[in-house]
């Protein structure tokens, strides 16, 4: 079980000045800007659970996860994993979690991958017996057998990132943080990556702590997200409730003839946005609100539409939305 | 007991990472050897034309050059990933793995690298301890061959306790490479007898970087028997207890203050 309280992390930076002069002065400057990367946080996920950390570039959600984890201490607040806050007995806690950082890998380098393996054993003292049982399944479940006795620099990116993930769950860890276990992969590698994560919770029960901006990754295998920005948690529920925050959001996407625009086109109502993309039109309204009988016959009569293509709102826009909305109470608060 | 066996594990795979790549260790091993064999001759050539140094002939400035790798070549074969601690690992935020295991930062940061390169200095260094060795005629003691055994393995310590703390720092600064490197090159003076500095250098030299206390004293206690061996011995192994207690404090210390990087 993972109980984070009122999670703070303030970085201090000294002001700098641009260019060389400026940078002189920051040398003598006593000056430093407060940046809350993480402000004031809770969350609790149970045993067993897989959780969607989102939010853009920048919201704090590696800084969350590396306090999680022992590598970072928090300014205020705490993390406990079962119990026990990693900063303070961060070996202990190590021994219970497995770590993968999409952008960097703690596999060496430069000697065939079960070497590294062999090391790993050692360092968490795993038997022998428990070795050759995860390595057959991780084996099976990643598809690594086949590359163990090559060097990891010779592996591709999507090779490199199973390995990883086997490398992590070596010692049959209770809680798995995956940050950005997807990224640069083709969508044939993600698929078998985010496979083998539901194989691992299923087997052994493990918890999932995984950020991503792949939203694909989060509709199939979380039941829960927790949606950051700015540092400070904006949603934390399930998937299905944050699909329905905004109502029963629909997209028609139009073909329409060439001298029907968004911005010309005959309205239909205030509630339905129209939009152009890909010299197509596209309409977003909330069905609920807005009939959708109603909005396909102003299509055909009105647009002239000679195709449509009717799509629910996906997790993706809804998230998009969140954040626009943000941030456009952001600048007006500015 | 486990720490040793790990050790081992870990010492086991940096040998392997060496030898994925032959040619580069060769020229590595053999690039040491040369520059260590280089600078003897420039040494060689310089007292050629003075032929005393203080008081010094040229076999005893020799000796003193030859005894001053060993500590230096015992450090290089054991601790040199703090070298990339300092200069680059905390600043890119490579550190974090290291976090990540069950095991303590400092011992990791140990096994990551052994060094063979060390092994070329230390052959060079008691090639020329030998050759320079039998040209002198002085009485060995029991002691003065102690204290030459205790202040090579001890002044290790040292010397490694020094690199500890000092990229220790680098925690805090993010790039303390710099810093650790004048250090360093304090034992470059350490090289020749202490007689030939001002005074002010000499105590730095004994206490506050003690080069001088490890290397020049021992040597001189062989040439002169200028101290009493066992108290030397025993002011040495002091010195680097309280050293090395005080790298770990420090090391401790500033690893809280770790940052990583965004990613």
């Amino acid at each position: 079980m993972i109980e984070v309280q009122d999670l703070t992390k303030v970085f201090r930076k000294p002001v700098r000045g641009s260019g060389l002069s400026g940078m002189v002065k920051t040398l003598f400057s006593r000056k430093y800007d407060e940046i809350r990367a993480v402000d004031g946080i809770s969350f609790t996920v149970p045993d067993g659970e897989i959780v969607g950390y989102i939010g853009a570039n920048g919201a704090g959600k590696s800084t969350t996860i590396k306090m999680m984890c022992g590598i970072l201490t928090p300014t205020s607040g705490s993390v406990r994993i079962d119990g026990v806050e990693p900063y303070r007995k961060r070996r202990q806690v190590a021994q219970n979690i497995g770590v993968v950082f999409g952008q960097k890998t703690q596999l060496w380098w430069d000697i065939p991958l079960v070497e590294s393996f062999k090391v790993l054993k050692e360092i968490y003292q795993i038997s022998d017996a428990d070795y050759a049982g995860r390595m057959a399944f991780l084996g099976e479940v990643l598809d690594i057998t086949r590359f163990l006795s090559q060097p990891v620099r010779t592996l591709s990116l999507g090779e490199r990132m199973r390995a990883d993930l086997a490398a992590s769950m070596l010692h049959n860890p209770r809680i798995l943080f995956l940050d950005e276990p997807t990224i640069g992969m083709d969508v044939l590698v993600k698929e078998k990556i985010r496979q083998a994560i539901h194989a691992l919770n299923r087997t052994y029960g493990t918890t999932v702590v995984l950020t991503t901006h792949d939203m694909t990754d989060i509709e199939d295998l979380c039941s829960r997200i927790i949606l950051l920005e700015k540092g400070a948690i904006l949603y934390d529920g399930p998937l299905k409730s944050l699909k329905n925050r905004f109502g029963n959001l629909k997209t028609l996407t139009l073909t329409v003839p060439a001298e029907i625009r968004a911005e010309t086109a005959p309205r239909l109502s205030p509630e339905l946005a129209i939009s152009e993309e890909d010299g197509r039109l596209v309409l977003r309204f909330d069905a609920d609100r807005l009939p959708l009988e109603q909005v396909i016959q102003y299509a055909f009569r009105e647009l002239r539409a000679m195709d449509m293509k009717i799509a629910e709102i996906s997790v993706g826009d809804v998230v998009k939305t969140i954040l626009e909305q943000q941030e456009a109470e952001h600048a007006e608060t500015i | 007991m486990r720490y040793v066996h790990l050790y081992f594990t870990c010492i086991r795979r940096s040998i392997l990472s060496r030898l994925e790549y032959k040619k580069d260790t060769i020229v590595a091993l053999s690039s040491f050897f040369f520059s260590n064999l280089c600078s003897l001759a420039a040494l060689y050539f310089i007292l050629q034309a003075i032929p005393a140094l203080a008081g010094y002939s040229l076999p005893e400035v020799g000796f003193f050059y030859g005894f001053s790798m060993l500590p230096i070549a015992l450090d290089h074969l054991f601790s040199d990933e703090f070298w990339l601690v300092a200069y680059r690992r905390v600043q890119e935020g490579d550190m974090d793995m290291f976090f990540l295991r069950p095991v303590p930062v400092m011992f990791q940061v140990f096994a990551e690298t052994f060094q063979p390169e060390g092994f070329g200095e230390l052959i060079v260094g008691v090639a020329l301890i030998s050759v320079c060795a039998s040209q002198l005629t002085v009485t060995v003691s029991i002691g003065a061959v102690a204290v030459l055994c205790v202040g090579a393995v001890f002044g290790a310590v040292i010397i490694t306790s020094l690199k500890v703390a000092m990229s220790a720092l680098a925690f805090i600064f993010k790039r303390s490479g710099p810093l650790l490197q004048v250090v360093y090159n304090f034992s470059a003076y350490a090289k020749y007898p202490l007689a030939i500095y001002p005074a002010f250098l000499r105590a730095l030299l004994i206490f506050v970087l003690p080069f001088g206390l490890f290397i020049s004293l021992p040597v001189d206690t062989l040439l002169t028997g200028s101290h009493d061996p066992w108290l030397l011995s025993l002011a040495i192994i002091g010195c680097a207890a309280v050293f090395f207690a005080l790298a770990v404090w420090v090391w401790t210390r500033c690893e809280r203050r770790y940052e990583s990087t965004g990613s």
